[in-house]
């Protein structure tokens, strides 16, 4: 059994990495700082530690997705991020894609077990 | 508190100096954020932050985390041959010293201990002279290697980019360069630590005696880096071949060119002041091998005087030959 949960925690770590870019990008129409957002995923049941969480927006921003403010007025200097025009137009098309691949997932995954939602049989 | 200060500084320290002010001060940021959430507001003590920093993990791999790419000197595509290139020079280099420390015994078996200290010490002298030498080549094509891909990422893939099958007729054998590189860090090390015996042996009653010097003992040191310089290239050149494993006319090119380079050096060298022994008739005579006015000694005298002009003919033959011999292997790749 340890053996499947391997397996497992394996195959969902390497979903959890490519899902958490959309996530990311998805609550940050409004501007963030990094442990807010951590608090905010992990509270909506997507696991993120800031370990991760922080490089990949950085890498964001880099890439031209995020755009970023040091926010000197509060009590003590935070880096909010926020997507950029690019950014936004990116998380869009992502997301269509995002939705199209669960569709068609789904609907494999169905045909498999002989039948789905849609009426379809092999 | 310091512990939180000091892991920052392990991070960043690991960083490029242009990330890590930003990145120091962000981590600061999250730091006292989570320390805040764990202590809701309480005063925070050292136990709160050693958990903090525990939840964080190892600062090497949160650096990792923030590095994008991994930087190497040497990448894993050049880590195979650099591995045997490796192997092949440390082989041969201890394989070339033990050869000149049997020699020693042999001329001189009464200085057996000086001999044998030498041996050991030049086991700290050459293997980290010879390691440094091969790391700074294959750092060398490794950085023209990225600097080349650099600039193809532009360019669109075509299957037309894509190598050749392996063809008989243009495969490099793998024993072809490794018996080359071997043959020349044997060839440096006498370079360096020999040429003294580099002329005419003379034995006398079975017993070695004295050598009679081809090159000039007083100028040769100077030589000596224009020896070095072209055996290097010549490894050089066998290392290249090593890695690509077939002809391609890139490959021929860059050899010709180290040809032609080694052609020029050694010409240079020969036809330079006092390359040989001026005095090589004389001390040829001392030593009592030849008299002075005898049919042989005309003939020793004749074969000494154009040995320069003989060795420019020979560069030159060997030259035009490997040109020669590229043509043809051009021709038949392009058939």
């Amino acid at each position: 059994m340890s053996d499947i949960k391997q397996h497992l925690d394996k195959l969902t770590q390497e979903l959890r990495r490519g899902t958490l870019t959309i996530g990311v990008l998805s609550q940050l129409s409004k501007p963030q700082y990094g442990y807010s957002l951590v608090t905010k995923l992990n509270g909506e049941g997507i696991h993120v530690e800031p370990g991760t969480l922080y490089p990949l927006l950085r890498r964001l921003e880099k890439q031209g997705l995020l755009e970023s403010t040091w926010n000197t007025d509060e009590a003590r200097p935070r880096k909010y991020y926020m997507l950029s025009k690019r950014g936004a137009e990116v998380f869009e098309l992502l997301w269509q894609e995002w939705e199209e691949m669960v569709d068609s997932l789904n609907h494999l995954i169905g045909l498999e077990k002989g039948g789905d939602s849609d009426g379809n049989h092999r | 508190m310091e512990i939180i200060d000091r892991y920052i500084y392990a991070v960043t320290q690991r960083l490029p100096q242009s990330q890590r002010a930003d990145i120091s001060q962000e981590l600061k940021g999250l730091i006292t954020d989570m320390l805040e959430e764990r202590t809701d507001g309480k005063r925070t003590t050292d136990k709160d932050a050693e958990q903090v920093l525990l939840e964080l993990g190892d600062p090497k791999q949160l650096a990792e985390q923030y590095r994008e790419t991994k930087k190497y000197i040497i990448g894993p595509e050049f880590y195979d041959p650099f591995m045997t290139v490796m192997k092949i020079t440390l082989y041969s280099v201890v394989i070339v010293m033990s050869f000149e420390f049997v020699i020693q015994i042999i001329i001189n078996p009464a200085s057996l201990l000086e001999q044998f200290v030498d041996y050991i010490v030049s086991f700290f002298t050459m293997i980290p002279m010879a390691i440094g030498w091969v790391i700074a080549v294959f750092v060398l094509l490794e950085y023209v290697q990225v600097n080349g891909q650099d600039l193809n990422i532009e360019k669109n893939w075509t299957p037309s980019d894509l190598p050749q099958l392996p063809d008989l007729k243009r495969q490099i054998k793998r024993s072809e360069p490794i018996t080359a590189i071997i043959f020349f860090i044997i060839v440096m090390a006498m370079a360096v630590f020999s040429s003294n015996y580099f002329g005419v042996w003379r034995f006398e009653t079975g017993e070695f005696a004295t050598v009679v010097p081809f090159l000039n003992e007083d100028t040769y040191s100077g030589y000596m880096l224009f020896i070095l310089l072209i055996l290097n290239l010549a490894i050089v050149k066998e290392i290249v071949k090593l890695i690509k494993g077939k002809w391609t006319s890139k490959l021929l090119i860059f050899t010709v060119v180290i040809d032609i380079i080694t052609v020029v050096v050694v010409l240079l060298m020969v036809t330079g002041p006092d390359f040989w022994n001026p005095a090589f008739m004389q001390e040829l005579e001392q030593a009592g091998m030849i008299t002075e006015r005898s049919e042989s000694y005309e003939t020793v005298e004749k074969i000494w005087e154009t040995a320069t002009l003989w060795t420019l003919i020979l560069m030159i033959v060997g030259l035009i030959w490997n040109i020669i011999a590229g043509w043809l292997k051009v021709r038949k790749m392009n058939k």
